[in-house]
């Protein structure tokens, strides 16, 4: 039994799928939308069917973007010897914001996870490894999440590449900017003192 | 040294809404079966610890036909007059909102490790499958008391859990043909570096507990010696060596069969394993020492006394040791005792403890009760 229209329940029942929205959200989002003016809703039908039309992963780094490479990959004042390997592409975008790192990227596309089927075959670490021999790559940075998976496909990173004459590094792990060492959690605090490093 | 002063419980058990104010030193909790001791000392833990020590599923202490619990407490500090205020909130399928002194609490881990300004060792009469059941209640014995101490240890415990998950995945991927050995060693080191910190935790543990478990039995029992062994699935100097050399095995079972989630310590009295070879007698005792064990480790480690929260432990004792064990809650810093029979105490213990009555799930204090402070 359907309470609304059914385009309303098409609607609601569409954007419940999308992550963190649940059936209350939706709704809401939804009532907005009939709500709003035209030109807003077809707006935001048309952003979404140009980013399914138009946004494909990068051929040498899996990253975003609308060209074959993309804006990072064909910027030449980028460092080409050094590649930061991360998850998914939008991890790339608080590195980027840091000003820190000029390098190239490559994005795995997730994390070796058993449980969830995820092998190495499902991630991009071949291409990763071919870019390396391929490109002369002096350095990866590997960026992946600090739990479980992430560290698993560090390591299996850096197995992998054993031999080949690249530096492998991974991002240091430790206390916030800004916030008290009190409040640090011990998990946290612990990391820090294993790397820390003379001043 | 720090105390509970107060404690309200909404919702808890059977408890609908019920304060009950602790004294320093002895407070027996007395009242007929089923009318709410047991669930009175497992309201403290839970105020103390976030989690209550019976059941792995925290729903069940939701009042029947409510949806939610809750637990407050104040805390007397070691400085005089110096006070903490703790609350825990509960609804099941949610996240437990803890707060001390109004902040929000956002780690489970850190709280259970002292963050309430106390810390409780429990005794409950079922305890007994700590020396009676399998390895993996010893394990949990003592995983829970370094995890007490340490919100690192809780974490590093939790991970290798996890990590083990996904090893074994692996293994039955790689049984079935879905998945190609190649990462498995990637992920043996993964293991072996979260169970060499689990099993660094432990090893230095098991040797002042059995001391502390040896004087304990000599108090409690008699002159046989008691001891603690670890026993452990694979050496530690050669863990990496034996995981490795468990692969093809391990594939079979499609689980990892070395490893401190594999591990066992040996009760032992006059030498001989009293799980295996114990009386019931022998191994109620020897998990009242072990309890005891470990509220001296915590004291050593903290320089802190933790309060101890005993269900019904006078009952199955002669009169001797009901004797030897007034005297000791006495001279805690906070015991909280329950007991169906006030007759277990003698006069002279009654006296200076604060006598707290239950019926049904309703609190009465005695009137010419050890006034708290």
């Amino acid at each position: 039994m359907a309470t609304y229209a059914r385009p309303v329940e098409r609607l609601i029942s569409e954007l419940s799928k999308l992550p963190s929205i649940g059936p209350r959200s939706a709704q809401r989002i939804a009532f907005h939308i009939v709500r709003g003016r035209k030109e807003d809703a077809l707006g935001l039908a048309e952003a979404l069917r140009e980013v399914k039309e138009r946004i494909k992963p990068c051929r040498r780094c899996f990253n975003l973007t609308e060209q074959e490479e993309c804006d990072i990959c064909r910027d030449p004042r980028r460092d080409a010897s050094v590649i930061c390997a991360v998850e998914d592409p939008y991890d790339i975008g608080p590195i980027e914001r840091t000003g820190e790192y000029r390098g190239l990227y490559h994005v795995l596309g997730g994390a070796l996870s058993p449980l969830d089927g995820i092998e190495p075959e499902d991630l991009h670490i071949a291409e990763l490894i071919e870019r390396v021999k391929r490109e002369g790559t002096k350095e990866i940075v590997i960026a992946t999440n600090p739990n479980t998976t992430g560290e698993a496909t560090a390591l299996y990173i850096a197995q992998e590449v054993e031999g080949l004459p690249v530096r492998v590094t991974a991002l240091a792990s430790g206390l916030p900017v800004g916030g008290d060492l009190e409040y640090a959690d011990e998990v946290t605090l612990g990391r820090a003192f294993a790397g820390r490093r003379e001043i | 040294m720090a105390y509970i002063r107060a404690l309200r419980l909404v919702n808890f058990r059977n408890y609908a809404d019920a304060t009950v104010v602790l004294a320093p030193g002895l407070n027996i909790v007395v009242g007929d079966n089923a009318q709410g001791k047991t669930n009175l000392l497992e309201g403290i833990s839970f105020a103390v610890t976030g989690s209550t020590p019976r059941t792995p599923n925290d729903s069940e202490t939701v009042r029947w036909g409510q949806d939610f619990t809750r637990a407050e407490m104040r805390v007397a500090l070691q400085d005089a007059g110096d006070e903490r205020r703790v609350a825990i909130g509960y609804a099941p399928g949610q996240k437990k909102r803890l707060t001390v002194d109004g902040a929000p609490v956002r780690s489970l881990a850190d709280y259970a490790a002292g963050g309430a300004g106390v810390r409780t060792v429990t005794f409950f009469p079922d305890d007994i499958r700590i020396v009676k059941g399998a390895p993996s209640e010893r394990r949990e014995f003592i995983d829970v008391l370094l995890s007490s101490l340490r919100p690192s240890y809780a974490r590093t415990v939790a991970e290798y859990a996890k990590v083990v998950q996904q090893r074994n995945q692996l293994l039955r991927r790689i049984r079935d043909g879905l998945s190609s050995p190649k990462t498995l060693s990637t992920w043996d080191r993964k293991v072996i570096e979260l169970g060499k910190t689990v099993l660094a935790g432990r090893a230095a543990a098991i040797e002042p507990l059995g001391a502390f478990l040896e004087s304990s039995v000599r108090a409690l029992y008699g002159p046989e010696k008691a001891a603690l062994r670890y026993s452990y699935s694979a050496p530690l100097e050669n863990y990496a060596e034996a995981l490795r050399e468990a692969h093809s095995a391990d594939i079979e079972r499609g689980t990892t069969s070395v490893g401190p989630h594999r591990d066992d310590f040996e009760v032992l009295l006059g030498g001989v394993n009293l799980t295996t070879y114990g009386s019931q007698g022998q191994q109620r005792l020897a998990t009242l020492a072990l309890k005891f064990a470990a509220r001296e480790y915590i004291r050593q480690q903290t320089g802190e006394d933790p309060i101890l929260l005993f269900d019904d432990v006078m009952s199955e004792l002669d009169e001797h040791r009901r004797g030897y064990l007034a005297g000791y809650f006495l001279e805690s810093t906070q015991s909280v005792i329950s007991t169906t029979n006030l007759e277990y105490f003698e006069d002279e213990v009654r006296r200076q403890a604060r006598i707290i009555r239950i019926a049904s799930g309703s609190v009465f204090e005695e009137a010419n009760s050890n006034a708290s402070q």
